[in-house]
């Protein structure tokens, strides 16, 4: 009888194995099917396979897909793009990375680009570039043509930049009435704002702003830098995050979530979930989420203003480098030993030249990498204005994301306890935000030292 | 055992040979995969330990025992130890009441009943279920603000971000996910139990009580044992529930993490294999010494009738 149990057991266990291979293959299979009818015809002459596509960010496959269809048009070689959630694409990168089996083509990211190069995971583009008429670096954003090169060479070519805004619920601002956030308000504006939606709405469960340690491109990284002070110094040696700049930046940071959402309820649920459950009056996006507010239940009562300034010399105006927006910006890059290089340039060419570019940003995948094409981007979203994504890159300073060479050794760790948690827990402190920046800068440091 | 083993050997037929070697081709498949898949790694993750590894597995210099110098007593003791510590204090809770629930479901279960096989299928689902899945599920369930709990109970407990609560909450959890085999097993054990000895205990007077105390209990026992030990091991290594339940910034996070989730920081996240191979060297010795101590007390707690 025993046996008969275990064997039930057995036979369940290898059910659902059997199912989970089903799931996954029946998966490939839909997701190939769409371009596979036009591609089977001409990929057999040019006798070669799918190339695979990884990415991480599941808002833009739509888009991505209908850009590499065209392309499998011209080309015939169909174009399979994955989804992998961010903390897992970099796993499973590296483990393909170490083990030689890399996907074709796949996005490159600041915080780890400098070891995928030192260690020629990525293909070296140069002779590609030299050949190819539809690419010229200069038309890319300098900061992210420069952080995919190494030693002079180019390893992947730029996808998009962004810039961060800051959303707001209209409805929750008229219901309480408080006056809504324009283009001029500085982080004070937004700090007195939000403690007054705080205050009215204490009984309907609503707060003023919700902002997480997590966010820190979209978030505090930009009061630092509104301040004065460096998370990361311009030669990626060294941060001046415990600097009196820094702190002072940290402090607006700390009087702002004194009127927020407690911590502990951000990191179990999230910002844009507590947002978009419209009980949080005010938080700071970044370009590449505007899908996912546009398409949401209640998204005529999301508004965009561009982000905030620190009147750091108190002139009542916004002088030069008091607004900062940080900016990044993905490349597309391709595995050093694909069996289709050409095919992979190809692709990537098309998905960065002007034409490629400009369908990303009308299709509001995100926005171009290429310049001055902004405003397809914000016009692609019928009924949102956003205007205030591109009306920072006029007035104000774009800096790059702070990046080292393991980026997410220090990053992790400053979000966490030891540092800057322990200052959210506790926003009525002022002590403790000094504190955890001191904390930080020695993080950052220790954690450089042994890159 | 051996002497007899080399006296067969000198004395094999050609018969009995072509039968060895045939027998070595088939398992043949089976021990290149484990040489291949398991042994090779596991030299490799104890060699990794001595090492400052480089990226991408390439570069490693050997550096003697200063990874498990600075894990042991070093910059990075505190939160090993802490995660060792953590990983105990679940498996303490996980694996005790897992056995309880699970044995008290069988032995009613054992019964004849009405709809026994739906409520056996019923009880067994969670096995079938992803982990990850049931971890994002039970994630919404404990959410302070959203929550099914809190909004049930009408209470505002932070089950996931309260230090004091939140590994208490995770064990639920992996006592959930466990009852539904540890039930089958023990459903199996109970079907080996001869019907005669309840009858003769029947006879004699026993009460239920006395009859599980006397009969279920001894004969079930290697089935128990087996349960226990496994369940140990499981649970020692758990690693999924923190991952999903646990956001990054979460305050509870080090109060909850596993050893092998601070394994995986290491490796994964920070891409410092040396230091993940030393974690893994250490939870290995350390299962090893349970498993030992285990298989002593086996004697003692296992009925050889």
């Amino acid at each position: 009888m025993k046996k008969k149990a275990i064997s039930v057991l057995l036979a369940a266990m290898i059910g659902t194995a059997l199912l989970a291979g089903c799931g996954s293959s029946g998966v490939t299979g839909t997701s190939a099917s769409t371009d596979s009818a036009e591609a089977k015809t001409t990929a057999s002459a040019s006798g070669s396979d799918t190339l695979q596509v990884d990415i991480w960010d599941n808002n833009q496959l739509a888009g991505l897909q209908q850009i590499a269809d065209e392309w499998t048009k011209t080309s015939g070689v169909p174009v399979k793009i994955n989804v992998i959630t961010w903390d897992q694409y970099w796993t499973l990168l590296e483990a393909g990375a170490s083990g030689g089996e890399m996907p074709d083509v796949f996005w490159m990211h600041s915080n780890t680009a400098q070891m995928y190069m030192e260690n020629n995971m990525l293909l070296n583009l140069d002779d590609y570039i030299a050949k190819d008429d539809a690419i010229d670096l200069s038309n890319y954003y300098e900061g992210i043509v420069s952080l995919y090169s190494s030693d002079g060479h180019q390893y992947a070519l730029p996808k998009d930049h962004d810039t961060i805004a800051l959303l707001y619920n209209q409805a929750i601002f008229d219901k309480y009435g408080v006056a809504t956030p324009t283009d001029d308000w500085t982080w004070e504006d937004v700090y007195k704002a939000a403690s007054e939606i705080s205050k009215k709405g204490a009984a309907d469960g609503v707060y003023g702003y919700a902002l997480n340690t997590s966010n820190n491109q979209d978030g505090w990284y930009n009061l630092i830098y509104d301040y004065g002070g460096q998370v990361i110094t311009d030669d990626h040696k060294g941060t001046t995050i415990g600097s009196d700049e820094s702190k002072a930046g940290m402090e607006m940071v700390r009087k702002i979530l004194t009127a927020a959402v407690p911590q502990t309820m951000v990191a179990e649920s999230g910002t844009d979930s507590l947002f978009q459950s419209n009980i949080v009056g005010m938080i700071t996006q970044g370009s590449w989420m505007v899908n996912s507010f546009y398409t949401a239940q209640d998204h005529e009562n999301y508004k965009w203003a561009v982000l905030p300034y620190a009147d750091v010399n108190g002139n009542g105006s916004c002088d030069k480098g008091e607004r900062q927006s940080c900016y990044n910006g993905l490349g597309w890059a391709i595995s050093a030993n694909t069996k289709h290089p050409d095919e992979a340039y190809s692709l990537i060419s098309y998905f960065s030249s002007k034409e490629g570019q400009q369908k990303q940003a009308e299709l509001g995948v995100t926005m171009a990498a290429y310049k001055d094409m902004s405003d397809a981007f914000t016009s692609s979203f019928d009924g949102m204005d956003l205007s205030a994504f591109t009306k920072i890159e006029d007035d104000g300073t774009l800096y790059f994301r702070p990046y080292t060479r393991k980026t997410t050794v220090w990053e992790d760790a400053i979000q966490q306890e030891g540092c800057f948690l322990d200052a959210w827990q506790d926003p009525s402190d002022p002590a403790k935000m000094a504190a955890a920046c001191d904390n930080a800068q020695k993080i950052i440091e220790d954690a450089i030292a042994n890159e | 055992m051996s002497n007899t083993n080399v006296k067969h050997k000198a004395k094999m037929t050609p018969r009995a040979k072509s039968e060895a070697i045939w027998g070595l081709a088939f398992v043949a498949p089976t021990i290149t995969g484990l040489i291949i898949l398991n042994f090779i790694p596991v030299f490799q993750t104890i060699w990794q330990s001595f090492c400052k590894t480089g990226d991408f597995g390439k570069g490693n210099i050997f550096i003697g025992l200063k990874n498990y110098q600075n894990m042991l007593t070093g910059s990075a003791s505190a939160e090993m130890w802490q995660s060792l510590w953590n990983t105990i204090k679940y498996t303490l809770v996980q694996v005790p009441f897992s056995i309880a629930i699970a044995m008290l479901l069988a032995v009613l279960l054992n019964r004849k009943l009405k709809g026994r096989s739906a409520y056996r299928t019923i009880f067994f689902l969670p096995m079938v279920c992803a982990p990850a899945a049931v971890a994002m599920v039970w994630k919404w369930i404990y959410n302070q603000q959203f929550g099914l709990l809190n909004n049930l109970f009408h209470t505002n407990t932070a089950w996931i971000s309260n230090p004091k609560l939140a590994w208490l909450s995770i064990a639920v959890i992996g006592i959930w996910s466990a009852i539904g085999y540890n039930m089958v097993l023990f459903i199996g054990g109970l079907q080996e139990i001869p019907h005669d000895y309840y009858e003769a205990a029947l006879i004699d007077g026993a009460n239920g009580w006395q009859q599980f105390w006397n009969i279920t209990w001894p004969l079930l026992s290697p089935t128990t044992f087996f349960i226990l030990q496994t369940g140990l091991i499981g649970a020692l290594t758990v690693f999924d529930l923190m991952f999903m339940v646990m956001d990054k910034t979460n305050m509870a996070l080090s109060k909850t993490e596993s050893i092998v989730y601070l394994f995986y920081t290491y490796s994964f996240t920070e891409n410092n294999k040396g230091a993940g191979a030393t974690i893994v060297v250490i939870l290995v010795l350390f299962i090893m010494l349970i498993t030992f101590i285990l298989q002593k007390a086996e004697k003692k707690f296992v009925y050889h009738p």
